[in-house]
């Protein structure tokens, strides 16, 4: 399960700063969200090692 | 619920509440109409075939970061969901949301309109599926 840092402030039931899954993202376009920069990839440290 | 005036529909687009660039909305539900007719009938007859959706949007455009343009540009070519409501509101029986998942966007116009006209966009998406929610 891939989660994402909110960035923008108009993402639907979510504030700058949250995070967000790609499961409460199905549906959504999410290399666009990320494109347009209202989200960010979060790197975990399972990921950073 | 009475009649009302449109006033604070809610319209998200890829997950991005755009409501507040909204200057008109359109959810266009329909079912293709199969015909059925055979032999013997004295008129037409017809089936519900598969959904036919489309929604029109108009937005006034706004190029600052996330906002308007920089949510619809990567869209263009691809599928999405939308959902639409009449208000802003919590989803109720008198305030159903209705989200078409799936919906795919042809194009749009990064700039349109005339000298003295406030900069806009139209956009229209086609296809996808609609269910309706009441709570």
């Amino acid at each position: 399960m891939a989660t994402y840092k909110v960035v923008a402030d108009n993402i639907a039931g979510k504030n700058p700063g949250d995070s967000i899954t790609d499961e409460e993202l199905e549906g959504t376009n999410i290399a666009a969200l990320l494109e347009s920069g209202h989200i960010t990839k979060t790197t975990s440290k399972k990921e950073a090692e | 619920m009475a009649i009302f005036v449109l006033k604070n529909a809610s319209v998200t687009i890829n997950s991005v509440d755009l409501s507040a660039y909204v200057t008109s909305v359109t959810v266009d539900y329909k079912v293709d109409a199969v015909e059925s007719t055979a032999m013997g009938a004295s008129g037409h007859s017809f089936t519900g075939g598969l959904q036919s959706n489309t929604i029109t949007v108009n937005l006034n455009q706004d190029f600052a970061a996330t906002k308007t343009e920089a949510t619809i540009f990567p869209l263009v070519g691809t599928t999405t969901t939308v959902v639409v409501k009449s208000d802003s509101g919590a989803v109720s029986a008198t305030n159903p949301s209705y989200t078409i998942a799936g919906t795919y966007l042809e194009g749009s116009q990064p700039v349109a309109g005339a000298v003295g006209d406030l900069a806009a966009m139209a956009l229209t998406f086609n296809g996808g599926t609609m269910t309706k929610a009441t709570s």
